[in-house]
């Protein structure tokens, strides 16, 4: 078998837009509980200021690294390894070799089930790696596949 | 053996052993409230130790029993929540054998049993005081029945089996006994009398103020040099206890080399005897702490999917406590055979250029240094320091930094940190995955970092070379790939 290189689904990037504006939310929330403890315990002025500044950069810098974030997340299966990869300044990949994977996880939080997506995280016996999204057929599929595969190649050592 | 028993007696004194060790801040909490003496808060903190101390463990030792059969080590535990816990031999990663002295003339032992599961920090099963032919049944078992896999929860043992067997001399293949020259040489160069040196302070911090401010007064009138005598007393102190810590521990320390395990014991007050067998060694470590690298000694550890050794020098069996530079791989290779013959060569993951090494260490300190200097100007003098220590830190990884794949399925790794050089000897199928990382500045500088993932203990041990040739990094990794 080929390895083939898949990119994640579309939709993830609208999770992660999702998630952009749940950090925005939860800066407005820190931000105003900053700005009472200026005005009611006389702390430093600046401290708001710092996080309002905050709260206004983080959401746009996550906003508009999406669809780089989308471009160089990407995966791929042999019948021997998983290799997933991440980054194009800050370039990650790792290499899981099926032999060594002891399970597969999906699990979905409220905005991936809302989605029909699934994170998938594959563990071996010291670490474990996540594909953020997948849509959930895919998921089912990519773990059937690897687990198959690990009981052909599983070779007891942990 | 396949009824259940209850461990012996003396097992009981274990556990209330156990039991001070944990919740000795209690007298501290009934030294607080000695003056209150009829107040309940005293009865109250008595009470309570009288439940922790004596009942609690008592409860403890009698509803702990234990049954080695053919198939699995039976640990029943638990007062309110009973566990029924089952440990079949394959999946056996350490036994460890506990004598203190005063069990000696019994015959008896503490025996912990560990497995590779995710579970906390506790071993699988903890005996408090077993006789020694217990851990000898467990031996003999699992070397009968290294592979089958048990069917779960098979409780029934099979009357013919149920003999207690008898423990077979298994042959040893090698045997090395540490020599006093050795073991004096181990304990003088051992960096563990730095925690030593803390508790000293912290007892400093214990003394009544008015010694403290009248040795103050006395110092202040005092020369420096008495000052630094004063320091380099304590400093001596405490090194010669960690000494003193170190040659009881390791005492008579021994290895054996039996076909399928290895086998180390040590210590005197306490005889620790730790048997793994060697097809679940994760990687040999060889590591060498700055006066050791002064000295050319080094010492050899194996690292394991198990916590039994967590107590031991920095968290890892140690194999070989110390040992000439020179003579490693030659003394190593009859306890484990796939160890290289000979001193490899690592140059193929060195680092090129230490600069990046330099620059990250020092702007890790960078913000710290500012801060002192800029709020307390007079001392400027540390940060310089800071700066200095971060610069050789730096330098010491960089020219420390290399690896090399030695065989089809042997890597070596070597790393420093903190004035420690640790060479890692990882089989292929042993490590657990790879990581590759490069940031596109490092494309130009043909530099990447590589990452090898290894179970040990409880948690991943990731061994990472930063800043090595991408060409060599990238050839190992892709080897890793696509290796079958």
């Amino acid at each position: 078998m080929q390895p083939t290189t898949h990119h994640l689904p579309p939709r993830i990037k609208r999770i992660w837009g999702y998630s952009a504006l749940g950090s925005l939310l939860a800066l407005i929330v820190i931000t105003g509980l900053l700005q009472l403890t200026y005005l009611y315990w006389n702390w430093a002025v600046w401290i708001p200021i710092a996080s309002l500044v905050l709260t206004i950069v983080e959401p746009i810098v996550e906003v508009a690294l999406i669809p780089y974030r989308y471009q160089f997340t990407r995966y791929q299966i042999s019948d021997l390894a998983v290799e997933m990869q991440a980054g194009f300044i800050f370039q990650k990949r790792v290499a899981i070799p099926i032999a060594r994977v002891q399970n597969v996880t999906l699990n979905a939080g409220p905005l991936l089930q809302w989605q029909k997506l699934t994170k998938v995280t594959v563990a071996t016996a010291a670490t474990s790696h996540s594909i953020e999204g997948l849509e959930l057929p895919e998921a089912e599929q990519f773990r059937e596949q690897i687990m198959r595969l690990a009981r052909e190649a599983r070779h007891d050592n942990a | 053996m396949t009824t259940p028993k209850r461990t012996h007696p003396l097992g009981l004194l274990q556990h209330i052993a156990k039991s001070f060790k944990d919740y000795w801040f209690l007298f501290i909490l009934l030294l607080s409230q000695w003056r209150h003496i009829n107040s309940i808060w005293f009865w109250g903190t008595l009470a309570l130790m009288l439940l922790v101390f004596l009942i609690w463990p008592t409860l403890k030792w009698l509803t702990l029993s234990y049954a080695v059969t053919p198939d699995a080590v039976i640990i029943h535990s638990g007062i309110f929540v009973r566990h029924h816990e089952h440990i079949p031999y394959s999946r056996i990663q350490t036994v460890q054998r506990k004598q203190w002295f005063y069990l000696r003339p019994f015959k008896l032992e503490e025996v912990l049993i560990e497995t590779a599961s995710h579970d906390d920090n506790a071993p699988e099963a903890r005996l408090a005081a077993v006789p020694t032919d217990v851990a000898d049944a467990i031996d003999h078992y699992r070397h009968t029945a290294p592979t089958t896999t048990p069917t779960a929860a098979d409780e029934v043992a099979t009357p013919d089996a149920a003999a207690i067997p008898v423990p077979t001399d298994t042959p040893v293949l090698a045997h090395y006994r540490i020599n006093s020259t050795d073991l004096i040489k181990f304990g003088l160069t051992s960096l563990i009398f730095i925690p030593f040196l803390l508790v000293l302070l912290g007892l400093y911090n214990k003394l009544p103020k008015s010694f403290t401010n009248s040795l103050i007064d006395d110092a202040s009138h005092m020369a420096l040099v008495m000052l630094i005598g004063g320091i380099v007393l304590v400093i001596i102190v405490a090194w010669l206890g960690a000494f003193l810590w170190t040659l009881t521990r390791y005492y008579h320390f021994e290895l054996d080399r039996e076909p399928d395990q290895l086998k180390a014991a040590k210590g005197l007050f306490q005889r620790n005897t730790i048997t793994a067998p060697i097809a679940r060694i994760q990687a040999i470590r060889i590591k060498q702490n700055i006066l050791r690298q002064w000295l050319h000694l080094q010492t050899v550890q194996v690292l394991i999917a198990s916590k039994a050794a967590s107590d031991d020098d920095d968290n890892d069996l140690v194999i070989m406590p110390v040992i000439a530079n020179q003579a490693v791989y030659q003394t190593m290779t009859p306890f484990v055979d796939w160890l290289p013959q000979t001193v490899p060569d690592l140059t193929a993951l060195r680092v090129p250029r230490n600069w990046y090494l330099i620059r990250n260490a020092v702007l890790f300190v960078a913000l710290p240094a500012v801060i002192i200097a800029w709020l307390w100007p007079h001392l400027s003098c540390i940060s310089l320091l800071l700066v200095i220590i971060a610069v050789l830190q730096g330098r010491f990884a960089g020219r420390n930094t290399a690896g090399a794949l030695i065989s089809s399925n042997l890597l070596a790794l070597q790393t420093g940190h903190f004035w420690t050089r640790e060479v890692y000897y990882v089989p292929a199928d042993k490590i657990q995955s790879m990581n590759f990382q490069q940031s596109i500045w490092m494309k130009k500088t043909q530099l990447a970092h590589l990452t090898v993932n290894v179970r040990h203990g409880n948690h991943n041990q990731a061994i990472e070379l930063r800043y090595v040739p991408v060409t060599a990094a990238q050839d190992l990794y892709s080897w890793y790939l696509h290796r079958t």
